[in-house]
């Protein structure tokens, strides 16, 4: 990091604290506070919707995991338009003329108070352990680049966002999340036009992509029917379908955006908007870390991406990590000569060297990926550190030995606004489900104004302590974007699976939803321990089990009471 | 002045069902297409 980059990261730092927190004046009363009183317009609550969902995790996460594994994980986003197309139908109009604050409130108008609760308190159980995960990643980049310890970067990353958002409230939140996504994006592009012109002057991108494509990167279709398989068409258009109903139609995070609308039409057209760019969006971070993988074809990567676990491995072993070093530059050399070699076979549409320059590439590519695998085991079992994953560090160490100066900021803080944006909303929907579900609910009935807000923002503080905390033990934990999802799979299906009974089943009773949601979250947990069903299809499994054992358990159910 | 300002809030134009159905519809065209050109993308690119 130059000078000049850490500039461009301090004054985005105060920019968003000093706009988060300007946001105040409008946050006195409990609508201004928690709704914003209903009065932003679609594209800032579109933006915010789109913000929110891309934390930090989705740069670092997605571009590592396109590297790695290609662009497979794109098939996850393929239910999203239709999910948003269902919401637009059913929740939106049902939660903004039922006038309420929170997506569980709902459930109280239309069961009891007990269901209203307990669904709280799972999305609170939820989304404070995923909160933690989202600050968690940011903080691992951060880490390496500044040589902070982790906790420290933690609690520097999560009390910055915990200020602007006990202050200025679901107002700050939004028009931060607005400047945090354009920062995003322009962020993004510049960083695919500088790996581009990285490439060497005889490698095209076509030329790159075909490499890519040749060692099956950029399989966006994968069409078998295997619920072992973690991405395919139908874990994404089916049982991810099922996540992102839950996600944006479920969890306060994401429904006290379209809350905040002016109006059910443009709370309608801001989820459309994600509908529409969604999947072009994260199209265009998993291409960046296919760039990354095209742009290592012709220089040497580093063996292992994470600086202190190397350096740790070099440490206790030293001669033998030297030797699968030279091994591992070898074949690299190996790889590099046999892609140079494809790309011209290519160019001079001879069939037969086209398919020998392809075979002899595919080799040499299988020989540096087990060499890669045999690094990555060698560090596992010589640091003790079972868990040891170098996906999320592919980026941030590419950043940070490729990008010029000024840009490394830029880049540093899109990461940071990532983070920030998801953060900021997550801490104040978890303020808001304790201050209205439970405090105004079950403590302070008839508190004022004043009373809830501020409750409000120390809520708004005990949750990002906690999510500091949590962040402390979920650095280590894999692949930071599939921990994030598997913590919401858990429980989303069977959330689901109570608003499909509140909202679709007439017959439907509390005493149903209420051991419903129960069944559900018990039936994920024993699919989840004793199958081998990926995370994907634990929605499907919960929303079913909820609504089947909610609504038999409604059939013996006498009275009427909705 | 704070009058019209209200009025202006209440004024806010919610669009009928049929034109949200077409909505819909584009919405659902639209991802087919797209997960067909990147099928297609993807294939384009391997073979």
């Amino acid at each position: 990091m130059y000078l000049l980059d850490w500039i461009i990261v301090a004054a985005y730092l105060v920019y968003v604290i000093w706009d988060g927190i300007k946001r105040t004046k409008g946050s006195e009363n409990i609508e201004g506070f928690f709704l914003a009183n209903r009065s932003l317009p679609w594209w800032a609550v579109g933006l915010s919707v789109m913000a929110t969902q891309m934390s930090a995790i989705t740069l670092v996460g997605t571009t590592g995991q396109a590297y790695s594994d290609g662009m497979r994980f794109l098939q996850f986003y393929y239910g999203l338009p239709l999910a948003m197309v269902i919401l637009c139908v059913t929740v939106v109009p049902f939660f903004y003329r039922a006038n309420v604050f929170t997506a569980y409130e709902y459930l109280e108008k239309r069961f009891d108070a007990k269901t209203r609760s307990l669904t709280s308190f799972f999305f609170l159980l939820s989304r404070g352990l995923g909160v933690g995960v989202i600050i968690a990643a940011p903080a691992v980049i951060l880490s390496i680049i500044l040589g902070w310890s982790e906790i420290i970067t933690i609690f520097v990353i999560g009390l910055t966002t915990t200020v602007y958002t006990m202050f200025g409230g679901v107002q700050a939140v939004t028009w931060t999340d607005v400047k945090q996504m354009v920062l995003i994006i322009i962020g993004l592009g510049v960083c695919l036009f500088i790996i581009l012109s990285n490439f060497p002057a005889d490698v095209s991108l076509s030329d790159g992509l075909f490499l890519a494509g040749a060692s099956g990167k950029l399989t966006t279709i994968e069409t078998s029917f295997d619920l072992t398989e973690k991405y395919t068409i139908w874990s994404g258009t089916i049982a991810a379908l099922f996540l992102f109903l839950a996600y944006f139609g479920c969890d306060q995070s994401q429904v006290q955006r379209f809350l905040t609308a002016k109006s059910v039409s443009q709370g309608r057209t801001s989820l459309l908007m994600s509908a529409f760019l969604k999947i072009p969006m994260q199209f265009f971070i998993l291409l960046i870390g296919i760039f990354v993988f095209i742009f290592y074809q012709f220089q040497a990567p580093p063996m292992i991406f994470n600086e202190v676990e190397a350096n740790k491995a070099i440490k206790a072993n030293s001669v033998q990590y030297s030797q699968l070093e030279e091994k591992y530059k070898q074949i690299h050399t190996t790889r590099s000569e046999a892609a140079v070699e494809f790309v011209r076979a290519k160019k001079q549409s001879d069939e037969i060297q086209l398919a020998k320059a392809k075979e002899d590439y595919l080799k040499a590519n299988q020989n540096f990926n087990d060499t890669r695998k045999e690094a990555t085991e060698f560090v596992k079992t010589t640091n003790k550190n079972k868990s040891f994953t170098d996906v999320n560090y592919v980026f941030p160490t590419f950043v940070l030995a490729q990008m010029p100066m000024g840009i490394i900021g830029l880049i540093i803080a899109a990461i940071f606004a990532a983070a920030m944006s998801s953060i900021s909303s997550e801490l104040n929907a978890l303020a808001t489900a304790t201050t209205l579900d439970f405090y105004r609910r079950h403590f302070k009935k008839n508190g004022t104004d004043a009373d809830y807000v501020k409750f409000g923002r120390i809520a708004t503080f005990a949750w990002g302590i906690f999510a500091c905390i949590v962040a402390i033990y979920a650095t280590n934990l894999g692949s930071l974007i599939e921990v994030v999802n598997k913590f919401g799979s858990f429980f989303y299906g069977s959330l689901l699976g109570v608003f499909v009974l509140a909202i679709v089943v007439k017959r439907a009773r509390a005493r149903g939803a209420f051991f419903g949601l129960l069944f559900g979250i018990a039936s994920v947990w024993i699919a989840s321990n004793y199958t081998n069903i990926e995370f994907l299809w634990f929605n499907v499994v919960g929303c079913l089990v909820t609504v089947s054992v909610g609504y038999l358990i409604s059939l013996t159910v006498k009275e009427d009471k909705q | 002045m704070k009058i019209e300002d209200t009025d202006q809030q209440e004024k806010i134009e919610e669009y009928p069902d049929a034109w949200w159905y077409r909505v819909y519809f584009a919405v659902i065209i639209t991802t087919i297409v797209v997960i067909a050109a990147l099928g297609y993308f993807s294939y384009y690119f391997s073979n």
